[in-house]
C-alpha cells in the first residue's frame, strides 16, 4: 500500500492502520488541507452508506426466511401449492358471482389449485348441489387472506384502469365511502396520500380475513410507489404491529388494530411501504 | 350433499433433509436481519435478497456438519450468501437484467415533498448497486456489516491488499457517484473488479 493513496485514506478511516502507517496518514493530512476535505467526504459516504441499509436490518424478519433457519422449507422462491379438498358438510348456498371470481383469479395468479369447474363462474348464482358457497368461499379466505389481498392487487393491475372499481373516485369522496361503507360492518376512513404522489382511483368490495373489506385504489406515475391498494375489513383477532409479506413480486403490510385489519399491497419499496403504513395507521386512527 | 372445501397442503409432507439442532439454528435466526441487510446490498430488490437469504438457509443447514465450533458463524454465513450470489449472477448473466430493473425503478420525476429522505437512502442503495460485485460484496461486508479487512478476506478468499484495494475504489466510485447523482441516473456495471 501506497503511503499517500486514497487505499491508505479509507483504512485510516477504517482503523486499519498501525501506528506507523497512521502517523503518515496524519502528516499528510495535516500537510494538505484537500486531503482533509477527501477523507471528510469519504467518512460522510460511510454514513450515508451505513444509513441506507441500517432499517432493513430493523424490519420484521419475513415468516418464510425463520421457516428456512428452522429447515421446514422446500426451495427458495417456490409459492405455496395449497389444494382445496371437497368434504362431507351441508352449507347453505349463497349468490355471490364475485367473490368466485376473485378467488380464482387469485387463486390462478398464485399457484392455488381450486377444484372448481368452469360452470361454477359462468351463472350469476351457484347451483345448491356441487357448488361453492359464499361461505364457503370466506372459509377459505380466512386462510388465504394475503394470498387473497395480493391477488386482489393483481386483478386489478390486469385489469387496468378503473375497470373493477365499484364505486369510482369523486368529487366527494365522502360519497364515495359512504357507498362502500353499506356493505361493511364498519365506516371506512379515505386516507390522504398525496404527499406521496397518490391519487385515489376508487373502491372495490373484496374479501379479507373472511369479511367483506373495502379496497382503495391509489394511482401514482411513480413506478417505485405505485399502483398501491389499501385493504381495510374488520376483524376479531388480536392487534399486531405491521408485519411484511411477500408474495410473489408483491409486497404486503398487514396490521390489526382495534378490530380494523388493514393490508397494504403493492410492488412499491418496501422503505415506501413502510413510510406509507405508518402514514395510514396515523390516519385511521386519528380521531 | 353440498361439498365444503377444506385445505389441504400439497408440501405437508416436505420434511427437512437432516435433524437441524436447535443451537444451529438459533443461530442463523439471530443471524437473520444481518444476512438481510447484505443480501440487500448486493441484489437489486427485497424479494431477490429474500430468496438469496434463504437459498443460504436451506445450504447451511444441509452443511451444518461443515461449520467449525469456535469459528465465527457471522463469516461463515456472509460466505455462503456471498457465494450463491456470485453463482447466480453467473448463471443469470444478470448484468443486462440488472440494468432492467433499475431503469423500471426510477419512476417518474414527479415532486413528492415527504419521500425525499427515502428517496437520499434509495440514491445511496442504487449507486451501491452500480459498483461491481466484488467491490459490493466488499463494501457490504466492511463498511455496513463492521468486519475487518482481514475477516473480510476470509469471506471473500482474497489477500487483506485485495480488500483494501477494493473498498478504496468503491468508497471513491460511491462518492463519486452520489456527488454527481448518478445513483439514479446511471446503468449497472458488473465489470469485474
Amino acid at each position: 500500500m501506497q503511503k499517500h493513496s486514497d487505499e491508505a485514506l479509507v483504512a485510516y478511516l477504517d482503523g486499519e492502520l498501525d501506528a506507523e502507517e497512521r502517523a503518515h496518514v496524519e502528516a499528510w493530512l495535516g500537510a494538505d488541507p484537500g486531503v482533509r476535505d477527501r477523507l471528510l467526504a469519504l467518512s460522510e459516504t460511510a454514513g450515508l452508506l451505513r444509513g441506507a441499509f441500517a432499517e432493513i436490518a430493523g424490519e420484521p424478519v419475513p415468516e418464510r426466511l425463520l421457516a428456512a433457519a428452522r429447515g421446514e422449507t422446500a426451495s427458495a422462491g417456490e409459492a405455496e401449492i395449497v389444494v382445496l379438498r371437497p368434504t362431507r358438510d351441508s352449507q347453505p348456498p349463497a349468490p355471490s358471482r364475485r367473490w368466485h371470481i376473485q378467488l380464482a383469479s387469485a387463486a390462478g395468479l398464485f399457484g392455488l389449485v381450486v377444484g372448481l369447474g368452469a360452470g361454477y363462474l359462468g351463472g350469476n348464482t351457484l347451483a345448491p348441489s356441487g357448488g361453492l358457497t359464499a361461505r364457503q368461499v370466506q372459509t377459505a379466505a380466512v386462510n388465504n387472506w394475503l394470498d387473497n389481498a395480493a391477488g386482489d392487487y393483481k386483478l386489478m393491475v390486469n385489469a387496468g384502469g378503473d375497470a373493477l372499481v365499484d364505486v369510482p373516485a369523486s368529487g366527494d369522496n365522502g360519497d364515495v365511502l359512504q357507498k362502500i361503507s353499506q356493505n361493511l360492518p364498519q365506516q371506512v376512513r379515505l386516507p390522504d396520500l398525496k404527499p406521496w404522489g397518490l391519487s385515489f382511483r376508487g373502491a372495490r368490495l373484496v374479501v379479507v380475513d373472511g369479511r367483506p373489506a373495502a379496497q382503495l385504489i391509489y394511482n401514482t406515475d411513480n413506478k417505485a410507489i405505485g399502483p398501491l391498494a389499501l385493504i381495510i375489513g374488520s376483524t376479531k383477532q388480536p392487534d399486531i404491529a405491521p408485519t411484511f409479506e411477500r408474495r410473489q413480486d408483491l409486497n404486503l403490510l398487514y396490521w390489526r388494530h382495534q378490530g380494523r385489519a388493514s393490508v397494504l399491497v403493492g410492488q412499491s419499496e418496501i422503505g415506501y411501504l413502510w413510510g406509507i403504513a405508518n402514514d395510514v395507521a396515523w390516519q385511521l386512527d386519528a380521531i | 350433499m353440498s361439498l365444503r372445501w377444506n385445505y389441504g397442503r400439497a408440501r405437508d409432507a416436505a420434511p427437512a433433509a437432516s435433524p437441524v439442532s436447535k443451537r444451529f439454528s438459533d443461530q442463523l435466526i439471530a443471524m437473520l436481519p444481518r444476512l438481510r441487510r447484505f443480501a440487500a446490498g448486493l441484489t437489486r430488490s427485497a424479494s431477490e435478497a429474500d430468496d438469496l437469504v434463504q437459498a443460504a438457509c436451506e445450504r447451511a443447514l444441509a452443511r451444518e456438519h461443515q461449520f467449525q465450533e469456535g469459528t465465527r458463524f457471522d463469516s461463515w454465513m456472509f460466505r455462503i450468501v456471498q457465494t450463491i450470489w456470485i453463482d447466480q449472477l453467473r448463471a443469470r448473466e444478470i448484468r443486462k437484467e440488472d440494468g432492467d430493473i433499475a431503469e423500471e425503478r426510477l419512476g417518474s420525476d414527479e415532486p413528492v415533498r415527504r419521500v425525499e429522505a427515502r428517496l437520499a437512502l434509495s440514491e445511496v442503495r442504487r449507486a451501491v448497486s452500480l459498483l461491481p460485485p466484488e467491490q459490493r460484496v466488499t463494501l457490504m461486508l466492511v463498511t455496513v456489516e463492521g468486519l475487518s479487512y482481514k475477516q473480510a478476506a476470509e469471506v471473500t478468499g482474497v489477500p487483506v491488499g485485495t480488500i483494501m484495494s477494493r473498498l478504496a475504489r468503491a468508497r471513491i466510485a460511491l462518492q463519486q457517484r452520489l456527488e454527481a447523482g448518478d445513483g439514479e441516473r446511471g446503468s449497472a456495471s458488473d465489470a469485474k473488479a
